[in-house]
This record gives C-alpha cells, sequence and structure tokens, in this order.
C-alpha cells in the first residue's frame, strides 16, 4: 500500500483542490454588478479601458464627484435603495463564448450578482445573455453592435448602445447630406459623382453582417455597389484586395476593419497612391486611438462612425466634466467604447434606483419603463429608453473625421449629425500624394 | 496584366515567406524538431527593430543587424536552457514541448508590450511606392524580398561551402556517423539554433517594415512556414525556397483569380485557406514534398 | 457480452489504481452534493468533457503514436449538426447527436484515406491544415450561419429531448455518464485486437507489416473512432453553450489543447488524458478567473501554463503519468 501512495495522494489533491471555494462575503449595503470584459487575451488592451471607465462611473455615484451637473453625480449611493453602493465584479471572458458563459454562471450563482453587464465582444455577449435569459437575471449590454442580439427575443437583456444597422443607416444619410447639400462647408454634389460605392469588410460576424446591411440601405438610397469584397483579417496581406478596390475606381469606399486589418489596409492603399472622393470606416480599428497615433497624416480626410468623440465635450457640457475627470485620472480622453461603458454603468443605477429593489422582476420592470432623459449622459444621445425588444431606440452614432490641422497633428471632428458637425467636411478626401 | 502583377507581388512576399521557413527547416533537418515557436521569434524579430529604430531613431533597415543578433541569442538560449532536454522524448513530446515555448513567448510579450499593434512609423522607405509602368510596389516589399534573398544565398552559402556548414549538413544526414567523424552534434544542434533564430529574426525585420507587430502575430506566419517547409520536404533547404515562391504566388494569384471568375465565394478571403489545401493535395500526392530526399 | 465483461474489468491494474478509481468515481457521483460552487461545476463539467476529448485522441495519438492536430475539426461537425438539425427541423438532440457521430466517422473516412498515406511531421501539418480548411470553409458559409455562428433556442427546463437545463446539475450528470462510456469503451479499446495492431504499429512499422497487419486500414479506424468520440463532444457542447460559432468549435487551439492535455498526461495510457484534462483545465479556469482580473499581470496567468507544459514535456516526456510511475518506482 505504502509504495502506491502516490496515485492516492494525486487524487486526493485533485479533489481538494476542487472543493476550495472562493468565499463570498454579503454585504446588504452594497449592491454587486457582475461585468464580463476581455480583461486579457487579444483584445486585452481595450477590455482594460472599459473597466477603467466602469470603475470611474461607479466611483462617481457612489462617492459624488463634484462639479459634474447630474443628478447621479449627488447620489452617493442609490437613493431609492438607502443610499446602497454599487459593486462592480470583474470577470476576464479573454474573449472566448463558452468561457464567457461559465463565467456568468459563476457570477450568477456562487457571487450572487443583481445583475451583469459586458460583454464587448458579440458572440460572448450571446452566450452570456443565454444564462442571464435562463436565469432570470437582467443583463444590461453596453458596448455590443451586431443587430442580432436584440432580434431573439429576450426578456431579460437590454442594450443602450445603437447597433451596426442604425450605423450603416448614418453613413447613407451622410451620402445623402452630400448630395443635398446639407454637409457644412460643402457644396451639393451631384449624385452620379457618387454613385458607385466599393466595400471592404472583414469575414467575421462583425463585417459580414455589416456587408449585408450595407447591400441593403445601397439599394434603399438608390446607390450603386461595384465591388463587394470580404475578406480575412487575419492575413499575411492585403495587397489583392487593395488592388481589386484601386482597379474598381469607386467613388467612395467603405470598409469594415478590426485595427490591425485597418492599419494594413490604409498603409497598403497609401502604396497604391488610392484615388476616391469619399473613404468611411465602421468604428472597431477607425476609431481607435491607436490608428490615429500610427498612422498619423496618412489618415487625413478619414471618416469614421463612432459613438463617442473627445470633441462632444465641447457641445455637451456633461461630457466635458466626466470626461475631464477621467483624463484626470487615466490621462486619456473617452473614447467610443469607454464612453459607452460610462453609460453602461449609469443605466444600471439608473434601473436600480428606478426598481427600489434589488429584485429582477423589480429591474426587469424598471428597465422597460427606463427614461434616461439626454441631458443627463456623456452621450449625444436623446435619451436611453428601450424599446419591447431590449433595443434602446434615444441613440445615434456620429460620424467622424480625421482632419489635419494647421499645427501638423490630427484631430477627429463631428461631421454628422449635421447639426452637432464641429468642422467644415473635407470633400473629396484628399488621398496620398 | 492583374496576372502578371500579382505573380511579381508573389514572388516578393514568397521570397520573405521562404526565409521565414528557412530557419525551421534547418532545424528540422539537424534535429527532427517541428519547432511551433518559431512564429514567436518571428514576433520579437519584429519587436526588435521597432523598439531599436524607436529608441536610437534610425532608420528601420539599419535596425537589422540587432533583430539578428537577437533572433540567434535567442535560439541558442531556448537551446541550451530548454530543447536540449526536450531531445529525449519522443517526437510528440517535442512537438508540445515547443508549444509549450511557442504559449510562454506569447505571452510574455504580451506582459512586456501589451495588446497594442505596433507600426514602424517612420523610414526611409516606409510608405513610399515605385511605379514601373502599369505596376505599383511597395518600397518596403521590394526590399524585403530583396535582402530576402541575399539572406538566404548567405545561408545557402554558408551551409555548402564552409566547413562548419558541411559539418551540420553531415549531422542532418546521420548523426551517428558524423559523431564518428568527430563532429560535436550538440554543437551543430545549437548552430542549427542559432541560424535558425538568426534568419527568421531579420525575416521579422523586415516584416515590421510594412506589417504590424502584436504579440500573437506569429501563429499565421509560422502555420504558413509550416506549410512551405513541409511542402518544399523536411530539411530541404532548396525545397523551402520553391515552396516559399510558389506558396507567395498563390495567396497573391488566387484572389485575382477569384475576381476575373466573377465568384464571390472564391474571394480573396479564401486566399490562407487554399495554401493549406494546396499543402494537403500536393503532399497526398508527393508525400515527401516537392523536393524531400527521406521519408 | 464478452466485450462488455472486458470493457467493465480492469484486473490487470494495481490494486492503487482499482481502490482510486473507486474513490474517483465516488467523488464524481456526490460532487453536485457537496456544495461546490456552480464556477466549480462548470470547471468540473470542462474536466470531464476534455477527459472525453483526450480519450478520444488516445486512440490515434496514444495508442497509434500519430501526431494528430486537427480534432477541432470534428467537434465542430458534432457540434454544428446537433445545432443545424435543430434549428432547422427541430430535430431532438438524441437523434442528431448520433447523426453527427456518422457525419463524423463518415468524413474521417473520406479525409483519414488520403491523410494515412503521410507519416510523421507531414501527416501532423496535414491534420492541422484539414482542420483550418473545415473551418476556413465554415467561416464563410451563409447556409450554416458562417462566422456569424448559431444559437440554439432556449427551451423550458428540463428538457430532456432537447436536452437543455437550467441547472448545470443535469448536464454535469449527463457529461459523467457519456465520460464513463468513454472509459469503458477505452478499457475495452486497449485490449482489443485493433488496440494491441496499433501498439505494435507505433513500436515497429516494418515489423507490423510484415505480421501481416494492414497498417494504414488501422490507423483509419483509429482516427474515425476517434472523430466519433470528440463528434460527442462537440454535440454535447451545443447544447451546453447553446451557442457555437467556427472560432470555439474548429479552432487550431482546441486540436492542440485535446491533444496537449492527453499528452501531458500519459498518452497511450488509460488514465493519461483524464490526469492531463484534471491538471490542466482547472489550471487553465481557475488561473484565468484569479488572475484575469488583475491589473498589470497580462499574460501571466497564461505564462505559468506554458511553463507547467514546458517542464513537464522536458523532465517526463511520457508525461504526468510518467511522473507518478517514476515515483512509484522509486517508492517500492
Amino acid at each position: 500500500m505504502k509504495s502506491h501512495r502516490w496515485i492516492l495522494m494525486f487524487f486526493l489533491v485533485f479533489m481538494g483542490s476542487l472543493l476550495i471555494l472562493p468565499c463570498a462575503f454579503a454585504d446588504e449595503k452594497e449592491i454587486k454588478i457582475g461585468v464580463l470584459y476581455p480583461l486579457s487575451g487579444a483584445a486585452a488592451a481595450i477590455g482594460r479601458d472599459l473597466q477603467r471607465a466602469a470603475e470611474l462611473t461607479a466611483d462617481i455615484i457612489n462617492n459624488g464627484a463634484p462639479g459634474v451637473d447630474i443628478p447621479m453625480a449627488q447620489w452617493k449611493g442609490i437613493p431609492n435603495l438607502g443610499g446602497a453602493k454599487i459593486k462592480l465584479i470583474f470577470a476576464d471572458h479573454r474573449g472566448e463564448p463558452d468561457r464567457g458563459a461559465d463565467l456568468a454562471k459563476r457570477l450568477i450563482l456562487d457571487d450572487k450578482v443583481v445583475g451583469l453587464m459586458g460583454a464587448y465582444h458579440s458572440s460572448v455577449t450571446k452566450t452570456v445573455s443565454a444564462v442571464a435569459e435562463r436565469y432570470g437575471i437582467p443583463m444590461i449590454n453596453d458596448s455590443s453592435t451586431s443587430p442580432a442580439l436584440t432580434q431573439r427575443g429576450f426578456k431579460w437583456f437590454w442594450r443602450a448602445t445603437p447597433h451596426d444597422e442604425m450605423f450603416n443607416k448614418d453613413l447613407f444619410e451622410l451620402l445623402k447630406g452630400l448630395t443635398e447639400g446639407k454637409v457644412k462647408g460643402v457644396k451639393a454634389v451631384p449624385k452620379k459623382e457618387l454613385q458607385n460605392l466599393a466595400y471592404a469588410c472583414e469575414n467575421t460576424e462583425f463585417g459580414s453582417s455589416v456587408a449585408k446591411s450595407i447591400e441593403n440601405y445601397a439599394k434603399e438610397y438608390g446607390f450603386n455597389i461595384v465591388t463587394k469584397l470580404l475578406y480575412s483579417a487575419n492575413a499575411p496581406d492585403l495587397t489583392s484586395e487593395a488592388k481589386a478596390l484601386v482597379a474598381a475606381k469607386p467613388d467612395a469606399m467603405l470598409f469594415t476593419s478590426y485595427l490591425s486589418d485597418a492599419l494594413l489596409m490604409i498603409r497598403t492603399l497609401k502604396g497604391m497612391k488610392a484615388q476616391t472622393k469619399f473613404f468611411w470606416g465602421q468604428d472597431a480599428g477607425f476609431e481607435m486611438a491607436d490608428f490615429a497615433k500610427t498612422l498619423g497624416t496618412d489618415i487625413d480626410g478619414v471618416l469614421t462612425r463612432t459613438v463617442f468623440i473627445a470633441k462632444v465635450t465641447k457641445v455637451k457640457k456633461v461630457a466635458g466634466q466626466i470626461n475631464a475627470i477621467y483624463k484626470k485620472k487615466y490621462g486619456d480622453d473617452l473614447t467610443g467604447a469607454t464612453a459607452r461603458s460610462v453609460v453602461g454603468v449609469q443605466t444600471w443605477a439608473y434601473a436600480l434606483n428606478q426598481a427600489k429593489s434589488t429584485d429582477p422582476k423589480a429591474i426587469q420592470k424598471a428597465c422597460n419603463e427606463l427614461n434616461i432623459p439626454a441631458q443627463e449622459l456623456v452621450m449625444p444621445w436623446a435619451g436611453v429608453k428601450f424599446d419591447e425588444t431590449g433595443q434602446n431606440i434615444l441613440g445615434r452614432g456620429l460620424i467622424g473625421q480625421y482632419q489635419k490641422k494647421s499645427d501638423g497633428k490630427i484631430d477627429l471632428e463631428i461631421v454628422y449629425p449635421f447639426e452637432l458637425a464641429t468642422a467644415n467636411f473635407i470633400y473629396p478626401f484628399p488621398g496620398w500624394k | 496584366m492583374l496576372i502578371i502583377d500579382a505573380l511579381l507581388q508573389g514572388i516578393l512576399m514568397g521570397l520573405l515567406f521562404a526565409l521565414v521557413a528557412l530557419g525551421l527547416t534547418i532545424i528540422f533537418g539537424v534535429m527532427d524538431i517541428v519547432n511551433f515557436a518559431h512564429g514567436e521569434f518571428l514576433m520579437l524579430g519584429m519587436y526588435t527593430v521597432y523598439w531599436t529604430s524607436l529608441f536610437l531613431n534610425i532608420d528601420p533597415l539599419l535596425a537589422l543587424p540587432a533583430s539578428a543578433i537577437m533572433g540567434i541569442l535567442l535560439g541558442l538560449a531556448s537551446y541550451y536552457c530548454f530543447i536540449r532536454y526536450l531531445l529525449r522524448g519522443p517526437a510528440i513530446a517535442q512537438l508540445f514541448g515547443t508549444f509549450g515555448l511557442m504559449l510562454f513567448l506569447q505571452y510574455f510579450a504580451m506582459f512586456l508590450f501589451k495588446t497594442d499593434y505596433r507600426m514602424v512609423e517612420k523610414g526611409l522607405l516606409v510608405g513610399k511606392s515605385l511605379s514601373v509602368g502599369p505596376f505599383i510596389f511597395d518600397w518596403t516589399k521590394i526590399a524585403a524580398g530583396l535582402l530576402s534573398l541575399i539572406s538566404f544565398i548567405v545561408v545557402f552559402y554558408f551551409i555548402n561551402m564552409t566547413k562548419t556548414g558541411k559539418a551540420l549538413q553531415a549531422t542532418a544526414l546521420n548523426k551517428e556517423a558524423a559523431s564518428y567523424m568527430g563532429i560535436k552534434t550538440d554543437r551543430m544542434n545549437a548552430l542549427a539554433w542559432a541560424i535558425g533564430g538568426g534568419t527568421v529574426g531579420v525575416a521579422g525585420g523586415l516584416l515590421v517594415n510594412f506589417y504590424y507587430a502584436y504579440p500573437m502575430v506569429g501563429i499565421l506566419f509560422v502555420m504558413i512556414a509550416f506549410a512551405c517547409v513541409a511542402l518544399g520536404g523536411f530539411g530541404s533547404i532548396k525545397g523551402v525556397f520553391f515552396a516559399g515562391l510558389l506558396i507567395g504566388i498563390l495567396e497573391m494569384v488566387f484572389p485575382v483569380f477569384g475576381q476575373l471568375v466573377g465568384s464571390d465565394f472564391l474571394g480573396p478571403h479564401f486566399k490562407v485557406t487554399i495554401i493549406y489545401l494546396a499543402y494537403f493535395i500536393i503532399v497526398v500526392v508527393r508525400p515527401q514534398g516537392l523536393f524531400g530526399w527521406r521519408q | 457480452m464478452e466485450a462488455i465483461k472486458d470493457a467493465l474489468n480492469f484486473s490487470d491494474f494495481s490494486r492503487a489504481e482499482r481502490i482510486s478509481l473507486i474513490i474517483f468515481s465516488l467523488f464524481l457521483l456526490i460532487f453536485p452534493l457537496l456544495g461546490a460552487g456552480s464556477f466549480t461545476k462548470t470547471v468540473m463539467i470542462q474536466f470531464l468533457l476534455f477527459s472525453l476529448f483526450g480519450m478520444g485522441w488516445n486512440t490515434i495519438g496514444g495508442y497509434g503514436g500519430q501526431v494528430e492536430l486537427g480534432k477541432a475539426q470534428y467537434v465542430g461537425i458534432g457540434a454544428y449538426t446537433v445545432a443545424l438539425m435543430m434549428v432547422w427541423w427541430k430535430i431532438p438532440f438524441w437523434f442528431s447527436m448520433p447523426v453527427g457521430v456518422l457525419i463524423a466517422l463518415g468524413y474521417s473516412f473520406i479525409i483519414g484515406y488520403p491523410l494515412f498515406r503521410l507519416k510523421g511531421h507531414y501527416f501532423a501539418i496535414a491534420t492541422i491544415c484539414t482542420s483550418l480548411v473545415l473551418k476556413d470553409i465554415f467561416d464563410n458559409w451563409t447556409l450554416v450561419g458562417a462566422a456569424k455562428g448559431i444559437e440554439l433556442p432556449i427551451h423550458e427546463h428540463p428538457d430532456f429531448v432537447y436536452m437543455q437545463f437550467k441547472s448545470d446539475t443535469y448536464y454535469y450528470y449527463f457529461i459523467m455518464v457519456l465520460f464513463y462510456i468513454g472509459l469503458f469503451y477505452m478499457n475495452w479499446f486497449r485490449k482489443s485486437k485493433l488496440g494491441y495492431q496499433l501498439r505494435m504499429i507505433k513500436d515497429d512499422e516494418d515489423a507490423a507489416e510484415s505480421l501481416g497487419i494492414d497498417i494504414r486500414w488501422c490507423k483509419i479506424k483509429a482516427y474515425s473512432i476517434a472523430s466519433a468520440f470528440v463528434a460527442v463532444g462537440g454535440g454535447f457542447m451545443a447544447v451546453y453553450n447553446l451557442y457555437i460559432d467556427p472560432t470555439s468549435v474548429m479552432e487550431l487551439s482546441l486540436s492542440i489543447k485535446i491533444a496537449l492535455m492527453a499528452m501531458l498526461g500519459g498518452a497511450a495510457s488509460l488514465w493519461g488524458p483524464i490526469i492531463g484534462a484534471a491538471f490542466l483545465v482547472p489550471l487553465d479556469r481557475f488561473l484565468g478567473s484569479w488572475l484575469g482580473g488583475y491589473k498589470g499581470l497580462i499574460g501571466v496567468d497564461f505564462m505559468i501554463y506554458a511553463a507547467l507544459i514546458m517542464v513537464v514535456s522536458a523532465y517526463q516526456p511520457r508525461g504526468i503519468w510518467g511522473i507518478i510511475e517514476q515515483l512509484r518506482k522509486r517508492g517500492s
């Protein structure tokens, strides 16, 4: 027997290790919300930013922030719940859907969270929201833009951000605006000069669903698509894709790219001295800070859809105040992704306050009836109000344009919606010399 | 016209692929190991050039020696600290050992450099292109292709013409016989790793001129390099050169072909897939690869 | 009848191993009653799932000694069959899973026939290539949802027809039953004619051939068995996660993980894949869960994970089971 100890030991150690459980201390004065973000793995950088923004917002709610002109900043806890503090419990899903689902179960059953928030990747949001739906736990999604998410008839899922289809509509509104002379600083462009579009979208869910919706809108708005490209973002180079785009000589080039392929695509197009009149990117890569940092003045005139641009702070007081706190603490401006994280936590706080209880049913009711007025948001939205599918109908996108300033620096200016425009639109796209 | 253009572009990429795969095939030839971590050597080569050119404020092409030295040191370090112990086990344990090394280097790079994508911003050739008639080439790619070719020739010369190189070849052909002849096989193994690391370091340095550096960037290139090495025949230097060219051309010509046919399904999203498929088909027809001399 | 008796017969193992198996089985049986947290339960489910995958891989990779790195494509086939049949035709799990296994078997014969012309590293790379080609096709094939993946409709629980439950305990017992079927099958397999033939092929192909063994056919059979195993697991993944996409069920990293766990535990032994999964799955999940949230530690959990793989493969190529046996010998 003695000689076989090792095998027994092994099994005992294994079993023992599984039984050491993380203990959860319940505190009545705390409301726990589980937040799933990609804190490690390929999307770690963005995940960490989202985490910071969420923590900051929770801090504003719990401890107040003098100088921020919204009621929330004076709450110091959730007023209707006896000043209870919000506690965010972060979990790292690494961008893997199955890991996200497992962690959601951990948050719901072990940590006993009141609700969930996250998960950035649309694919992870799918599995996480399915878990939440099963357990009847509310989930507020802050930054996943796949249109399919709110088309599933879930009762426990709400999305604060606009989705990709709404963004694509914005694009075509802008194109239409150009032909009608609504755009600041540009005379009406004859429609036949902008008739031919070409798109290149990466071929995962994000890009392929955008591609489909671009096609639909093109038909609706009477534009012509001359080149359709779906490419793999994970390619050793994009020369052949860029060649195909250039060869078609389109009036407008539309892209859906993550950061890596956006960088590569622009470098490649620049190498070919590609010419077009209108150059638009659907968020993700085009919006990230690294995009402008890496490409510098090469992106003069490039358009990107987003939901938040640092320039919003000039138009909106609240945005400026919260952005100032964020910048003081972390040194960066809020971006489209991080600002949505702020709104996500804020929506949670308002929903809890309105529910007056942490009972899931009460929160469900509160979410369905929720109406956050526009002036209390950092976003240039008309507010937060969910329709019966759980989609925020008052959200809207922005289109920004990178513009080279006289000091040689690149700045992102708002060009759409027209009434928020902060600079003259540069048309046509200057291109590369 | 499109095809000729794609062909020329493909040759430039193919030369670089061949250089990436060269180290892999030498290491394989000498000691029968498939090195999963090869792509991470490439990635670290890219970072080396990126940081050197940034901190010393020199052209990325002038920073190439730094990445070569880094590659050689990394190769030697991995051999002496790790691979030597791995050699005792069966092929599958070796495979997973190098896989572990790959993961380790990947996440070590992530720990050090975070997950930002880095691209060389300034440089003599960066962003410039050469127009010849209807064709247009990036100077960075031309430089990468030509310097890859030169590095390839240097290594080829070294292995076939010098005494040490011949000893290396002898080790590859028959380890025991080589050790009877007085060749120190342990040293030869280390030499193979040094050459392997050095060449792939240079390849990384060339690549970073037009591609982004990122902790996970290696896996894509190592998969292509695997296909190159296997297609050319494991251990065959001549083979890897032609396989690299073939794969580079295939990757460029296929999307053009799809475009000419007018099929949406055969679009550029399959251009890497076609490499794997081509490998599978060619190897099934010719199980020892194009230039393989043994099983 | 004989086969069942063989499958349940563990008498050629040492007493300690048999006692361990009994204790381990009892532990598995009462585990959900021990009051462990739900995250621990999901880890246990992952452990059983990957043991099942590993056992499958062990037929061709362990006993057959072939470096097989393309098992994810069969996980995908199993998962997609279950998901698609449910979404398109509302076909119950109990029918669609066997169909998935049959498709995996058929596909594995088609792929296996040319594949086993290859040997050594050519074979290893080719298995990776076939798996990646299939993944890329699924990634772009609109009919099967392309990269968007497939979501299964949520049913009221508990649903034994479509195998959908709210509580993980049901899933736990379900995968445990599959695990034991797999274990008994493997116990039979290692003593079967094919098992012996494979080990002979692994030791010396030429000798095996001279004894009249049809090497290629043996390998194809083992490969198909392995494929069937992982296709079962794939079907389970579909109903367990309720969402599948090519990246989560067909990725190269999944193939490697399957082979890695079996190899690290100890290839060509009955316990190897189980030990490997018992070691790596909790390590991966708990490390990620604990370290993942800390600032400034990006990647550290994976570095620890990778370092362990490196140490085991350099120190004892026969895996953890090899280390245990070594210690045992030293002890006696």
